[in-house]
């Protein structure tokens, strides 16, 4: 179902308009991607620059301005789908593009909030995504406007048009697979991860040519699994991820070894590297599987013209909490004694935030985020967690009597330190601003599973808060010490993106529908505006006419409604939405 | 899954169901009034539930098929995608509908009867089931092994499968058993399949020596294959809790009288030998649940 050009009048007069001022809407070039960080008037990269740093050097609106700061127009996604709304607008030319649940894509004046077109993907009858029918934006490049779907698919749409101009199988979602990540357009090539549940998948990162979709290479994110690069269309081997089969795994469990990078990811120009994160390892209980899993729970530093892997890190070696180590690597300089240290920074779903030499991968320092980890005592000098080996849930067949099995209480909870949501780093503070969750789960053996009719041995699991009075905390972190700076404490979890400004702003919404602004330097609250529904997605600036416009997507959804109990009670009165709010200070 | 059974293909009625679940799950006069019951059933799950060219096939689909006779209703099926667990699968599928599709069935089938499971309780002392009523065991379930005779002399106990490769369908009881059990000494030769069929596929063409895997599943595809080299063993589990479970089906709890309608068939089904006939139809190992079992003694 597309819906091209609703209101053909609106998008003729625009198109006038901008022939008459000159800048005709351009096409988006490898230039504009590369330079987004620094270009204020446009959007055109997720993370506001490859880099991921969504920072903006925007001024405008600052600590003394934002007080004035009030919606200039407010856009709803319509329908009854109105489920969690991650996504991070894109704006080129006075056009908002943004994608909705299920699989919508809008294409938006971003002076007025008119709707120009929107694209309904049409979803196959049993699909079954795992966690919640959210997508988190789309990809600009040439005329296109490019995005996943539920159904791992591809899809390239006409940026004036909607109309779809290619479309490619990622993966079949018959075998569990989906994509809900933004892409991201690196040296004209689109390149994306997949997600997909506990059903035996494998990971891998792809690229394809952006103009055409045609595939240029594959990356199994799993240890044994052959690489490919397309060469005159011609499927070629392109080197074994990690050398060879059965180093980290026990048997053929490398076949089906999860590892799934969903999230998608950044990179950095400087050493013209891509950086993945990789999701948990298959099967969830550890104990089937005694090593370290290679490359589960991992950063991978992915050549983006061959596809081979540089380097890797792994965060949470022969997982059992099912610490996702798929959470941003933002790459970052700092100064240390004179000499400029070419950094890049992860707050990852198992409490610890690392700061890795993004030229090889060598861990420089990690330190804990999270208040409370139970699972590992501390980290090594060369970044390898010191586990606690009580904390690991216990092995199902242990339960084998068929009573439930001992409750380990483990921390941070499975949802992460930090789940998805990316953080900012300010290039003025030096300091990164994470959004983070304190919650800790019970695990364990539940006995009394089925599945598909068959018995199972499931693994049973409560999150619940640690303290009575907040869950969420966004904090500012100083990557160079440790040092917490300041700290704003949320009642219910945090699930939205952070946005920091050269205004000394930092920028993040709540699931109690507010945006909130805080002065960068101390965590003052400077400004806060309730958007009527629970805000999941990710805030951005830019500049237009004159003027410092942000933007950011309203909707409660995502993961943390899907789970119960404790955390369940805390949320459960919010109500759904989706609406884009865009603000910008009065006219003087 | 590409395998055809000929025989059940030949055995079979051909028939052409319509699949229009309706909104929301309803009582018997309902069903009765309407002159149909959508019926839900896993998809791609021989020998239960299949389709082979639009025609579905299977002991679920017979089995539905009579309920629906026996009211005196049309049939209508709702394939079922797996998800991770039954409990969703009743969710999606019977008293809530899943997110993309909010649609329901009247009556569910494979949902295991078992007094534990039904009455289970959440983390914040719940039932977990409260919605639903599961009810009407109509088999008993196994686990079963079959193995190459001409590789394996026998399969006295699981002690074997040190030795020789056995396929298990990936997060299964089989995997975690043959990956874990004693000390994980059968680990190395445990080799994942992402279904059953396909372990069965990698024996015949000699990559595995054996698969592990349901015994209704295991039993009806011996027959596809040389019964002669391939045998079932009889060795037992130690060590593993719940070796058999018995299979009903569900409804929405407030539909009782409609529980009791598709009772009171399924066990004169069971009582009169019909059920049993439609297992051997399938090459199934059929197993009474002990609920319809002449009772020993009571205490």
């Amino acid at each position: 179902m597309i819906k091209t050009c609703k209101n053909n009048k609106l998008s003729l007069s625009l198109c006038i308009t901008l022939a008459l001022c000159g800048t005709a809407s351009a096409n988006v070039t490898n230039k504009d991607i590369a330079n987004d960080q620094m270009t204020t008037d446009d959007v055109v990269s997720y993370g506001m620059g490859l880099q991921g740093q969504r920072y903006s050097p925007l001024t405008k609106i600052n600590t003394s301005t934002v007080k004035e700061m009030r919606p200039a127009w407010a856009f709803s996604l319509g329908g009854e789908k109105q489920r969690g709304q991650e996504s991070q607008p894109m704006i080129k030319d006075g056009v908002m593009y943004i994608t909705g649940s299920y699989s919508r894509v809008y294409a938006i004046d971003a002076r007025t909030g008119e709707e120009l077109w929107q694209y309904d993907a049409r979803l196959p009858d049993g699909i079954m995504p795992c966690c919640d029918v959210i997508n988190r934006g789309v990809a600009l490049y040439d005329d296109l406007v490019i995005f996943g779907t539920l159904d791992a698919k591809l899809v390239a749409l006409n940026k004036d048009t909607g109309k779809v101009v290619w479309k490619k199988k990622v993966e079949d979602y018959k075998a569990g697979y989906s994509i809900t990540a933004a892409p991201i357009v690196v040296k004209g090539k689109i390149i994306t991860g997949v997600s997909g549940g506990e059903f035996g998948i494998v990971g891998k990162v792809r690229a394809y040519d952006a103009k055409n979709g045609q595939i240029v290479w594959e990356r199994p994110t799993v240890e044994g699994h052959m690489g490919y690069i397309w060469k005159n269309g011609k499927k070629v081997d392109n080197g074994i991820s990690g050398g060879k089969p059965g180093q980290t795994w026990p048997g053929d469990l490398w076949k089906s070894g999860g590892a799934a990078p969903w999230l998608g990811g950044t990179y950095d120009a400087d050493v013209d590297l891509l950086f993945f994160g990789t999701g948990n390892p298959a099967p969830w209980n550890s104990h089937l599987r005694p090593g370290d899993n290679y490359f589960s729970a991992s950063r991978l530093a992915i050549d983006p013209d061959t596809g081979k892997i540089v380097w890797h890190f792994q965060t949470t070696p022969h997982d059992g909490w099912d610490y996702d180590g798929v959470n941003e690597l933002i790459p970052f300089d700092y100064k240390e004694k004179g000499k400029t240290i070419k950094a890049a920074a992860t707050a990852d779903r198992n409490g610890f935030f690392y700061v890795l030499n993004r030229e090889n991968g060598d861990f420089i320092r990690g330190f804990p985020f999270s208040d409370k980890i139970s699972w590992a005592s501390g980290l090594d000098e060369n970044g390898r967690p010191i586990f606690v080996d009580d904390n690991r849930p216990g092995n199902p067949m242990d339960s084998a009597d068929g009573k439930q099995g001992k409750t380990v209480v483990a921390a941070p909870s499975f949802l992460g330190g930090k789940n998805w949501m990316p953080m900012a780093y300010s290039q003025d503070t030096e300091l990164f601003y994470v959004p983070s969750n304190e919650w800790e789960m019970d695990i364990w053996n539940e006995p009394t599973a089925y599945k598909k009719g068959a018995a199972y041995l499931g693994a049973g699991f409560t999150i619940k808060a640690i303290n009575d009075d907040y869950i969420g905390v966004l904090k500012a972190i100083d990557p160079k010490t440790g040092k917490e700076v300041w700290r704003y404490k949320n009642y219910s979890p945090l699930w939205g993106g952070v946005l920091t400004t050269a205004g000394n702003l930092v920028f993040m919404g709540n699931p109690e529908g507010y945006l909130l602004a805080f002065n960068a330097k101390t965590g003052e609250l400077k400004y806060k505006f309730n958007t009527g529904s629970g805000i999941v997605g990710s805030p951005v600036t830019w500049d237009m006419d004159g003027e410092q416009y942000l933007s950011v997507l309203s909707g409660w959804g995502g993961a943390v409604p899907l789970w119960g109990g404790d955390v369940a009670k805390r949320i459960k009165h919010l109500n759904q939405g989706g609406s884009v709010w865009t603000f910008k200070l009065p006219k003087s | 899954m590409k395998r055809i059974n000929s025989l059940a293909l030949g055995l079979c009625l051909l028939t052409c169901v319509l699949t229009a679940p309706s909104l929301v799950a309803r009582s018997f006069d309902d069903i009765i009034e309407s002159q149909y019951i959508t019926v839900a059933v896993y998809r791609d799950f021989a020998p239960f539930s299949y389709q082979v060219d639009n025609a579905a096939y299977g002991i679920d689909i017979d089995l539905a098929h009579q309920i629906a006779k026996e009211l005196g209703v049309d049939l209508r099926l709702r394939w079922m995608t797996a998800d991770e667990n039954v409990e969703d699968d009743l969710r999606n599928n019977l008293w809530k509908g899943h997110f993309l599709k909010r649609s329901v069935a009247d009556l569910m089938l494979r949902v295991p009867y078992d007094k534990a499971y039904s009455l289970m309780r959440d983390d914040i002392g719940e039932l977990v089931h409260e919605q639903v009523h599961m009810f009407a065991p109509y088999h008993t379930e196994s686990w079963q092994i079959i193995y190459n005779a001409t590789q394996i002399e026998s399969v006295s106990t699981i002690a074997v499968f040190q030795y020789h490769d056995i396929g298990v369908e990936v997060d299964s009881i089989p995997q975690f058993y043959l990956t874990s059990a004693f000390g994980g000494r059968m680990r190395e030769r445990a080799k994942h399949f992402s279904s059953i069929p396909l372990a069965i596929d990698a024996m015949s063409k000699g990559e595995v020596d054996a698969a592990m895997g349901l015994r209704s599943q295991i039993s009806h595809y011996q027959q596809e294959i040389d019964t002669k080299k391939y045998l079932l063993a009889q060795n037992a589990f130690p060590m593993m809790g719940r070796q058999q479970w018995d299979i009903g089906m569900a409804i929405k709890s407030q539909y009782r009288q409609l529980g009791y309608a598709i009772g009171d068939i399924v066990e004169t089904m069971i009582k009169q030998g019909e059920m049993e006939k439609i297992f051997i139809k399938y090459h199934t190992i059929y197993q009474t649940p002990e609920l319809y079992l002449p009772t020993k003694t009571h205490p």
